[in-house]
């Protein structure tokens, strides 16, 4: 665990300083967390004026007297799902630079032949995109609860947040989603010689996240308790058979023979 | 210290290395020579634990790589070829960074990052970016990391690569002076010069071990060897009696000077001299020219071709 730390405090240095890595989360906060939530909340007493949104809301949730409180508790739901794009973005934009740093500077040789364990190396590495992540996103989520709990009370009077889905989506599925991204793109990584296309292949692996996204906005489904502990079972059902293969990729000879290097 | 029996890796269809077998001892310098591809690198990085072999044992410091890899890699050291550095943490940091792996109380680690950076000039440059340093600086931080935990063994692979001929120097007088410090080291290299002063003994590689042997063996198993004579007159005259010579493979005269090539020189020197002496040539000196690591290893490699 200590050579774990070890490589953690100096990978997380190395990540503080990386603007390419915070420059989108902050916009995506910003604009996810922030501004569109408190856009809507304050403005739903014009967007229910609109009458398409009213039919929509009847259609969905059956006829309601108070559309207002269902319209916030819609909006919730969607930004709930939204938000899941930050555990997923985040170790995608880590982890690959963290990997494709050592290759293009020629350091893991050198770093594996010091007493290090490859399941060290591994954690180190996992540990620097999956506590950023975690941080970020539960920030976020509280940010999204405070903004929607604010501005609710100002006008309603009450507090949606917290609910057992945002505790769900914040505390489960959010670290369970930013541990697969983390080990899928460390696989990715270990087959890649440059950032660009390593993170350019981790934007592929988050497709899923987004067309979750896209399926609830386009209103395919609504988002669930039901299918949030189905999901969240899925999920880390594949956890094992992942980690499984990182820890194969990330054997001494595997890393030296096999990972592609500049 | 290094005990390697049949040794074996293939990668797939191909095989690295091929059944070596060598010993090394406790502070010998052991020159491990060969052309490019020959196994080399690969035969280091089986000793240092990084890939395991298909077939064979290795014995380091009487430990299994297989069942001791962290204490081997603890007591070694190891320059790679292209030793890479974090180019964009300072060359102390680096040092700091690599050496907090070894189970070294703080002070001393903290004290050998001074002691090595100021062995190695780099002491009033630890503050600045890797990335800003020269290749010589790089190779010199380098070696730097390999030793910042006094290993045992060391393997260099191309210790003296891109460092000017003073900074070469310096590494060379410091790799001879590790022995005095009973470190064992395991010098990969192409610099035949280089690996001809310093080792106790050399291995020829090409993926088999063509040989080993202390340089003063190699000189004295060489078949064929040349000699100067130096006469009192001009010394082409004497070409035709030393081509009457079967022995004597090839002839270059100048001024009063004969090179030869020979077979056989400790039977036939005495009837060279008897037939030159027989025909009134005056010989001042008759020496033996010593063949260099260079001319054995071509030699030997050249064979091993055919």
């Amino acid at each position: 665990m200590k050579n774990a730390a070890i490589i953690f405090k100096k990978e997380i240095k190395e990540v503080i300083k990386n603007k390419n890595i915070w420059m989108p989360i902050l916009i995506i906060t910003a604009v996810f967390s922030i501004g569109m939530p408190l856009a809507i909340t304050i403005g739903s007493n014009a967007i229910l004026k609109d009458g398409d949104t009213i039919n929509f809301i009847n259609k969905v949730f059956g006829y309601t007297d108070d559309p207002m409180r269902v319209l916030i508790g819609f909006t919730i739901k969607q930004f709930l799902i939204l938000l899941l794009m930050i555990p997923a973005m985040v170790p995608s934009l880590i982890a690959p630079a963290s990997i494709i740093m050592e290759k293009e500077s020629n350091t893991l040789e050198p770093l594996l032949a010091t007493p290090i364990k490859t399941s060290e190396l591994m954690l180190g590495k996992s540990l620097t995109a999956l506590v950023p992540a975690f941080v970020i996103s539960t920030i976020n989520f509280i940010l999204l609860a405070a903004v929607i709990d604010i501005t609710s009370y100002i006008k309603l009077g009450f507090v949606p947040l917290p609910t057992i889905e945002w505790v769900i989506v914040a505390f489960v599925l959010s670290p369970i989603i930013s541990f697969i991204i983390t080990i899928i793109s460390i696989i990715v990584s270990s087959k890649s010689t440059d950032i660009r296309s390593a993170q350019g292949i981790g934007s592929i692996i988050i497709i899923p996240i987004y067309a979750i996204i896209g399926f609830q906005i386009a209103g395919f489904f609504l988002m669930n308790i039901v299918y949030l502990l189905l999901g969240c079972l899925v999920l880390i059902l594949t956890c094992p058979l992942l980690l499984k293969l990182c820890t194969k990729i990330f054997d001494r000879e595997n890393v030296l023979t096999k990972w592609k290097m500049k | 210290m290094i005990e390697v029996r049949n040794l074996t890796k293939k990668f797939e269809t191909v095989t690295a290395v091929d059944n070596i077998s060598f010993e090394i001892a406790e502070s010998e310098i052991f020159g491990f020579l060969g052309p490019n591809g020959a196994g080399k690198t690969t035969t280091i990085r089986m000793l240092s634990t990084l890939i395991s072999p298909t077939s064979g044992k290795i014995i380091v410091d009487g430990k299994d790589p297989q069942k001791d890899g962290g204490y081997i890699r603890s007591i070694t050291g190891l320059l790679t070829e292209t030793p890479g550095m974090y180019e964009k943490i300072s060359g102390y940091d680096n040092l700091d960074y690599y050496s907090s792996f070894y189970n070294i109380p703080d002070k001393k680690r903290k004290d050998n990052i001074k002691k090595y950076l100021k062995m190695f000039g780099l002491w009033d440059r630890k503050d600045d970016l890797a990335g800003t340093y020269s290749k010589g600086m790089k190779q010199k931080l380098a070696l730097a990391r390999a030793l910042i935990h006094e290993p045992k063994i060391l393997f260099l692979d191309e210790p003296t690569a891109g460092l000017d001929p003073e900074s070469a120097h310096m590494v060379r007088n410091f790799i001879e002076n590790l022995q005095k410090e009973k470190t064992t080291v395991f010098l990969c290299t192409h610099n035949l010069e280089e690996a001809s002063s310093l080792s106790d003994r050399v291995c020829i590689i090409k993926k088999k071990i063509i040989k080993i042997a202390s340089l003063v063996e190699l000189q004295s198993d060489k078949k064929s060897k040349k000699a100067e004579i130096v006469f009192k007159d001009t010394a082409r005259k004497y070409v035709e009696i030393l081509r009457q010579i079967k022995e004597i493979t090839d002839i270059e005269a100048q001024d009063n000077k004969i090179n030869i090539s020979l077979k056989n020189a400790e039977i036939i020197n005495p009837t060279i001299i008897k037939s030159l002496v027989d025909s009134g040539a005056e010989i001042l000196y008759f020496n033996e020219i010593k063949a260099s690591l260079e001319e054995i290893y071509l030699d030997l490699i050249k064979e091993e071709e055919k």
